[in-house]
């Protein structure tokens, strides 16, 4: 039976717009240590459209070293805008996060 | 919401620009008693607007300003324009960019992009107020 992976936390928390794209950039950077990560944005309170940018290219480093990414989202208005670009099925996004670290530490098939 | 009211404001457009900006029509907004879902989905799409006002600055170099103009009518609309000296980029043209307008086109009801001078983005949103918005959620049961 394969061990379940470690999960790695990333939190971001305030209002991610473009001004703090940077920081973002920084803050989400794939650690090498872990088989599993969630990107924690409850304490996100906005966020326009470059967080999205910056999660599809995590998403896309994840994927290449078959790392499970969950996203935690618990504000409306950041649920909204990743519906309205389309991109609910893109990502794993859970609203509490017992649910979201009970699915990254599932041992995948 | 009663008669007509505007607001104009207009910052540097630098990275920190946006955040005072949408702070000031959200506040606008909630003042004149719109709704307050109605209030998240219109700052997320001017949000948009204002990022590539914004990106326009940093891609020219020429750190001009971004104005928001926004009024709200009578009628429970409300009418915002974005407008900078820079030339429109849709962000769709950057790697992974691309959401900004869908965005917008999702929220509003109308968007025209005017690139005559500089460049303004004009959006109409319909915005009930919380008044209304109660009496459709709470209908009379009186008899």
């Amino acid at each position: 039976m394969n061990p379940a992976p470690t999960i790695g936390v990333i939190a971001l928390s305030g209002e991610l717009d473009i001004g703090r794209r940077a920081e973002m950039q920084e803050a989400l950077r794939l650690p090498a240590a872990h088989g599993a990560m969630l990107i924690d944005l409850s304490a996100v309170v906005y966020a326009d459209s470059s967080i999205l940018a910056e999660l599809l290219r995590f998403r896309a480093e994840a994927d290449r070293r078959q790392v499970r990414l969950a996203l935690l989202i618990t504000s409306r208005q950041l649920s909204r805008l990743v519906e309205y670009a389309g991109l609910s099925e893109a990502f794993a996004i859970f609203d509490a996060r017992g649910a979201a670290l009970s699915y990254l530490g599932e041992t995948p098939a | 919401m009663t008669g007509q009211s505007e607001l104009r404001i207009n910052r540097r457009a630098r990275g920190d620009a946006a955040r005072p900006l949408r702070h000031a029509l959200s506040a606008f907004m909630k003042a004149k008693e719109v709704e307050p879902d109605s209030v998240d989905d219109i700052v997320t799409a001017v949000g948009e607007a204002l990022a590539n006002a914004i990106e326009h600055a940093y891609s020219d170099g020429d750190n001009g300003k971004v104005e928001l103009f926004a009024r709200l009518d009578a009628g429970g609309t409300v009418v915002i324009e974005v407008s900078d000296q820079g030339a429109f980029i849709e962000r769709g043209q950057r790697q992974g960019r691309g959401y900004g307008l869908q965005i917008v086109r999702r929220i509003a009801r109308w968007v025209s992009i005017d690139t005559s001078s500089g460049t303004t983005v004009s959006m109409i949103f319909d915005a009930p107020d919380a008044e209304s918005f109660r009496d459709v959620k709470a209908p009379n049961l009186e008899r």
